[in-house]
Order: C-alpha cells, then sequence, then structure tokens
C-alpha cells in the first residue's frame, strides 16, 4: 500500500472508512487526487475475510484486536433523557473497523421515497415545532447516484412498480436473495390483509459479481464479518480499488481528535492518536468528514480554535443537533411448521404499505415491516424463548425443543423526526480513553414517533395473526438511546444559519471541509439509512472532483 | 480457587476404589454419566482436565448443570459437558467469576445442610430435592450465573469444550454447516400467491 510521510500535504484526509468514507476514498484516490484515510478500528480480517469465524461465544468475547464495532468503555458515551438529566454512561457503539458498519450491517438498502426528501413542505399530518424541513436536494437529482451505488457496491433486490417503494432507473444487478419461510408468511398475511410484500434489497450479492462470491445462507450474519466476501462492504468493494490506484494509504487506529484551521479558516490538516496514542499531526489539501452520524459531529465540537470558538464549521449552532438514533418496534410469534429462520440472510421480505404518513392514522409517522426469526443457538437459549416460557429445567428444554426453528419476528423501521433538543454534544464530566470529552447523547422521540411505533407493534400482531401464528408476543415500545443509524447532526440545508453543510456537503464556513455521512441527513428516513448515505457520497465525490480538478483544493501553503 | 489438577479419571478411580463409598453410592446415576462421558472422551483421546474447579466443586457445579438442562429422552448439560466448558472459560473469559462460584457454592452446600440436614453434598440429592433447592435460589445472581453459563456450555461451538457432539446443536435441531439451500423451512416450500409486484 501506498504510505506517505505525515509530513507530506495529501490532497485529502477522508475521516473514517465505513458506508460514506470508502466511497469517497475510492472515488477521489481513482479520479487522481492522494489520500490517507484515518480509521480508528483495525484492519479485521480486511483482504482475508474468509477468516471471519462464526463462533458465538468468541464474538461475546472478542479482543480489542478484533473488535468490529467501537467500545463503549473506550469510546465512552453517556446518556440523557433530556437537559435536566444527568447524563449516565451508555452504550452507544457503531461500525468500528477498516470497513465501518458496512463490515457487519444486515445490509437492508432501501432507497428513500422520493417524498422524503421534501415530506415537510406537503405532509399535513407533521405536527409544528418540530425540524422537519425539506432536503436542498431531491430524489431525481440523487437518483442515479443510488443507480451507481447498487452497481458499484453490489445490491441485490427486485425493481418493483409500486407506490410504496422508490422508482428505479435500472433493475439490480444480481437478484434478491431467496424466500424465507418468515417471507412466506407475510405472503399469506398480505393476501388476507391485502398488502404488498417485496423482497428486502440487500447489500449481499446472491450471485457471483465484480470477482465476489454468492451468499451461501450461512445464517450467522448480522454482528459478523462475512466469509464469503458476500456483503457488499466497503471494506470488500471500495477500499481494495482505492487502495490498488497506489495513492491512497489506509491508517488504522487512528483516532482523530482535532481537524486544525489556519488563521483565514481553512483546514491545514489533522491531528490525531496513533495506536500507542501518541500525537500525529497529517496536513492536507482539504478534509473529508465521514466518521459518521454522531462522531462527525462530536470532532467538529471538539476542534475549537480562537476562529470556531463553539466548533468546526458551527456558526449556525446546529452541529451536534437534530440526532436521529432510530426507532422500531417489533412483535414475535410462533407456527406450527418449522420455518428454520435461522438460515440465510437476516431481513428477508419487507411489508411496505405503510412507508408514508397518513391523516387518518392521526399522527405522523411511517415506517417499514420486515421479515426475521433471525436467533442464533446462544441468542436463543439465552433469552430467544417466548415471554412465558421456563428458564431452566424440563420445561425449558422442552421448550428450546418445541420453539426452535418454529419461530419469526417482524423488526419495524419506523420515523423519528428531527428534533432541535436531541443533540450530540460533548459531556462536560466524563472523558473517553483517549483523555477527550466523551460523547454524551441527549434524546427523547417526538409524542407522534412513540404513536408511530405502537401503530407499527400492533400491525405487526395483526400481520403475525393473520399468517397462522398460534401463539404472539410483543414487547412494549421504546426509543432508542444510540446506535448505528444515528443521523442528522451536521444538517444539510441551503441557509448558513440553519444548516452546517450546503447541498453539496461543503462546510458552510470552511471552504475545503466536506462532510459525507449519516449526519447530512435533513430527515431520517424510515430508518434504513445506508443506501442514502452511500449514494449522497456517491454524488458528493462527483461534485468535489470536478471542483477540485478546477482547482478549488489547493495548498494552504 | 484451588486449583487441583486431577483428571476426571483420576477422581472416579478414586471414587471407585471405596475412598468415600457412601459418596459413590449417592452419586451413581452421576457416575454413570461422568463415566459414559470418560470413556468418549477417551475413546477421542481427549480427556479433559480440570483447571479450576477442585473433584468435588465440578460434581456440584455439575449437578446444578444438569438441572437447568436435564437429561430425558436426549441428553442434558452434563452429557453436553457444560461443566467443563465452564472451567475451562473461567480460566480466561470469565475469569472475574471465579470468586462469585467459590462463594456461591458454599452458599449452596448451606441451603443443603439447611433443608436437608444429613445431606453433605448438593450433588448427593436426588433430582426432586436439587429442583427444590434450585427453585428456592433461581432469583439468585449466583444460580442466574450457572444458567447463563450452562446455557453458553450447551450452544457454543463445541471447541469451547462443552455442547459435546453437538448435543446442544441437535436438541434444536441448528444445522452448522454454514452453507444453506432453499427452500429453507416448510412455509418457503410451499406454493407462493405470487402476489409480488414485479416491474416487466
Amino acid at each position: 500500500m501506498k504510505q506517505y510521510p505525515t509530513s507530506t500535504e495529501v490532497d485529502f484526509v477522508v475521516i473514517g472508512s465505513g458506508a460514506a468514507g470508502g466511497i469517497m476514498a475510492k472515488q477521489l484516490s481513482i479520479a487522481g487526487f492522494s489520500v490517507v484515510v484515518l480509521e480508528q478500528g483495525g484492519w479485521g480480517k480486511y483482504g482475508r475475510e474468509h477468516e471471519y469465524n462464526k463462533d458465538e461465544w468468541l464474538a461475546r468475547n472478542v479482543s480489542e484486536e478484533d473488535r468490529l464495532m467501537s467500545d463503549p468503555s473506550r469510546q465512552r458515551n453517556t446518556f440523557r433523557r433530556n437537559d435536566k438529566e444527568k447524563a449516565t454512561r451508555g452504550n452507544h457503539s457503531y461500525g468500528c473497523v477498516v470497513g465501518g458498519g458496512t463490515v457487519t450491517y444486515g445490509g437492508s438498502s432501501w432507497r428513500h421515497m422520493p417524498w422524503e426528501f421534501r415530506e415537510a413542505t406537503y405532509d399535513p399530518t407533521i405536527p409544528s415545532g418540530t425540524g422537519m424541513a425539506d432536503w436542498p436536494i431531491t430524489y431525481e437529482e440523487l437518483e442515479p447516484y443510488y443507480t451507481q451505488a447498487e452497481w458499484e457496491m453490489g445490491m441485490s433486490g427486485l425493481r418493483v412498480d409500486s407506490p410504496f417503494v422508490a422508482p428505479m432507473t435500472k433493475d439490480y444487478p444480481v437478484p434478491p436473495v431467496p424466500l424465507k419461510s418468515s417471507g412466506a408468511l407475510f405472503n399469506t398475511a398480505a393476501v388476507k390483509l391485502g398488502l404488498t410484500v417485496v423482497p428486502g434489497p440487500l447489500a449481499i450479492i446472491t450471485k457471483p459479481y465484480l470477482g465476489r462470491s454468492a451468499c451461501v445462507n450461512c445464517g450467522i450474519c448480522s454482528g459478523y464479518g462475512c466469509q464469503v466476501r458476500a456483503r457488499s462492504s466497503s471494506a470488500v468493494t471500495m477500499l481494495p480499488l482505492a487502495e490498488k490506484t497506489g495513492r491512497c494509504e489506509i491508517r488504522v487506529r487512528s483516532y482523530v481528535r482535532e481537524i486544525s484551521v489556519d488563521n483565514i479558516g481553512r483546514v491545514t490538516g489533522v491531528i490525531y492518536f496513533n495506536a500507542q496514542k501518541q500525537e500525529v499531526r497529517q496536513r492536507a489539501k482539504a478534509v473529508v468528514l465521514s466518521a459518521n452520524g454522531s462522531e462527525s459531529a462530536r470532532l467538529l465540537l471538539l476542534s475549537k480554535s480562537a476562529r470556531f470558538p463553539d466548533g468546526l464549521a458551527n456558526s449556525s449552532g446546529v452541529v451536534g443537533k437534530y440526532l436521529m438514533v432510530g426507532n422500531g418496534a417489533s412483535a414475535s410469534a410462533l407456527f406450527e411448521h418449522p420455518l428454520n429462520e435461522y438460515k440465510g440472510v437476516i431481513s428477508g421480505a419487507g411489508i411496505v404499505d405503510y412507508v408514508g404518513s397518513d391523516p387518518k392514522r392521526g399522527f405522523y409517522g411511517g415506517g417499514r415491516l420486515t421479515a426475521r426469526g433471525y436467533l442464533t443457538p446462544l441468542d436463543l437459549g439465552l433469552d430467544g424463548l417466548s415471554p412465558d416460557a421456563p428458564r431452566w429445567g424440563a420445561g425449558y428444554k422442552k421448550a428450546l425443543r418445541e420453539e426452535a426453528n418454529h419461530r419469526m419476528t417482524i423488526n419495524c423501521f419506523v420515523t423519528q423526526m428531527p428534533l432541535e433538543t436531541n443533540r450530540v454534544d460533548l459531556d462536560p464530566d466524563v472523558k473517553d480513553e483517549w483523555g477527550l470529552p466523551a460523547m454524551r447523547i441527549t434524546s427523547t422521540s417526538h409524542p407522534d414517533d412513540f404513536k408511530n411505533m405502537e401503530f407499527f407493534r400492533k400491525k405487526s400482531i395483526e400481520i403475525l395473526e393473520a399468517a397462522g401464528a398460534k401463539k404472539v408476543w410483543a414487547p412494549p415500545i421504546n426509543d432508542t438511546r444510540g446506535g448505528a443509524h444515528n443521523r442528522g447532526t451536521c444538517r444539510m440545508g441551503n441557509d448558513p444559519k440553519t444548516s452546517v453543510v450546503d447541498r453539496y456537503h461543503k462546510a458552510h464556513d470552511v471552504p475545503n471541509l466536506f462532510i459525507v455521512d449519516g449526519s447530512s441527513f435533513v430527515t431520517g428516513g424510515r430508518n434504513h439509512p445506508t443506501m442514502t448515505i452511500q449514494a449522497l457520497a456517491f454524488r458528493a465525490a462527483d461534485h468535489l472532483i470536478q471542483n477540485a480538478k478546477k482547482g478549488a483544493i489547493r495548498s494552504s501553503v | 480457587m484451588g486449583t487441583k489438577r486431577r483428571s476426571r479419571r483420576s477422581f472416579l478411580i478414586d471414587s471407585a476404589m471405596g475412598l468415600n463409598a457412601a459418596w459413590v453410592a449417592a452419586n451413581y446415576p452421576g457416575i454413570l454419566a461422568a463415566q459414559q462421558f470418560v470413556r468418549t472422551a477417551t475413546r477421542k483421546g481427549e480427556l479433559p482436565r480440570l483447571a479450576v474447579f477442585t473433584d468435588a466443586q465440578a460434581a456440584e457445579v455439575e449437578a446444578i448443570t444438569a438441572q437447568i438442562i436435564p437429561a430425558d429422552e436426549t441428553p442434558g448439560a452434563r452429557e453436553a459437558h457444560c461443566v467443563y466448558f465452564i472451567d475451562r472459560a473461567l480460566t480466561t473469559f470469565l475469569k472475574n467469576s471465579q470468586p462469585a462460584y467459590i462463594q456461591g457454592l458454599q452458599d449452596l452446600q448451606a441451603k443443603t445442610r439447611q433443608l436437608y440436614p444429613d445431606a453433605d453434598k448438593f450433588s448427593a440429592l436426588t433430582p426432586e430435592q436439587q429442583i427444590k433447592i434450585l427453585t428456592e435460589i433461581e432469583k439468585t445472581p449466583f444460580f442466574n450465573m450457572v444458567r447463563t453459563h450452562t446455557v453458553i456450555g450447551f450452544f457454543a461451538r463445541p471447541e469451547h469444550g462443552g455442547n459435546y457432539e453437538k448435543i446442544g446443536w441437535k436438541l434444536i435441531g441448528y444445522d452448522d454447516s454454514l452453507n444453506h439451500k432453499p427452500p429453507f423451512g416448510y412455509y418457503d416450500a410451499q406454493p407462493q400467491p405470487g402476489h409480488l409486484v414485479v416491474k416487466e
């Protein structure tokens, strides 16, 4: 791999190597620019993915070296419901390895609906006083980049003509994953209830594609690295191409603590801690910040300077605000015959009829119901039986025998409105392992979000019953406190007073800083963010490359 | 924890030679199971050694695991070597749990003597007596810990010392080939309504 001396001023430093960072690094280096990618995690099994194991016990006791997710005991974070509470230790965690969250995610790759970019204008169900706003871009502008992402990364799915699915100009490159029994039961319910089932679009290839082999339906999927390289992560799609240009260096265990600026307010590079926790400065003509929907905001807030006393790119005061962490609802059921849901991908089919908001429901909200049943042996044994099953003894064993493979679960992915009060900032007391102020999350969903979650919980029960379930249960709803779907903290907009980045992801306040990841989201979609992050990244890269070639990115020296 | 590194086999030989005849009589079913285990282990050339538990402690823990997932028409936690999983894990990932096991086993013995003054060991009780004691302590952190570790030992990959001969996976019909082809289950093997909206 190309290695740059830290004294060299490279064209771009890209912070983060996940869904957005991987694409930015690949596009920029192929376009001829010198790129250093700084990834706070390790290599994982990058380039030797066959070494990923499917050992549930090891996965629960993973060494620091082999971790694929951040460690809340090192990347410390705190949580509070509202400003009146004192924040306590949180469990917020996200992908933290070369390839980021795409290395381990379930792979759901739903596009946003066209109207999701301009809901705030026309949807009468949106209550007042929220941060709902229109995006400064349209679906039509983004559509070619969705297609590009689907074909360059390798997404499987079925192009369908439905008012509940975003229209596509091109088919998926490979067919959808095979129907699972949970999907077949969705079909049964959908016929009875008049609903629409579609196979989930997934970042998992079902046929050999671009030199990678097809999914073997191993069943130990989400949360684990893919041994056969069928999951289309940044680590097996984008980063190898970036590396091959000879212009891109990926530096692991590089924990950025500051994006530095000069006295005219241009970014000059970054300061990061290397694996030995020594400070290293890397100079760059421009910085692409793709650290994820929560860490990108935190890094800006950490990057205080005389010129930017409230944090970099934060003249609006909006950095960190409008955080959306992702809401859901679920229900589970037992059926007479075996489903064997542990085989195959985690998220097979979706019911999509409730993706939009409906004034008849009396609140704002929408979402998708996805068919799952994914319980690996340890998950099943520890806490996976129906709620009234015995926890030990002869009855426990009987329940294990009877319930295993007879269960399916519906997981709903639903709206969460952006609220100014929900945010990421710096904890005044707690420090992370590097001695930096820990991330503090303040979040309580809007009352309509709770009503919407309850709506989806009840729908899930109705669908399972219509599918012929013998027994149905659904845990009480609650909103989320963190996790990999974090979005919205550096929102995109045309007005520098109310947004952090412009329609091409350039920071309003800083001409050579580009923030590209879930933090750019204005509204949250239906809590399936990755496909849109990827499309945004391809679009941002296109525009950035055009301008950089015209000389917009220049040395600060 | 007192690390008395003795193989399970030498432990059984001591017992069988009459060193503790009363204990042998009381534990006959357990010993049969253990002997079966040793035979099988020996046949496979992998006689597990206890690293943390003394033989007496292992017998107690094994008796608890055998009530958490009992043998019926199919093998349970004892046959799946859950105690060996726990013993091995206490040297590695569960090292911090060693004191909790020592204390928990002492409390268990006290409880045993309180309810059954003639008995010396939990493992010497009848299954009904064991279930009665475990039901009384089922809300305690100790029981929940052993329950968790037993379940993990039963279902984790066999190389960790439990799930012997995939006993746990067989119980739940889990095929660990990591390579599956549709149809996966009963319902997806049935004719489908074909109402998916497909773009021509």
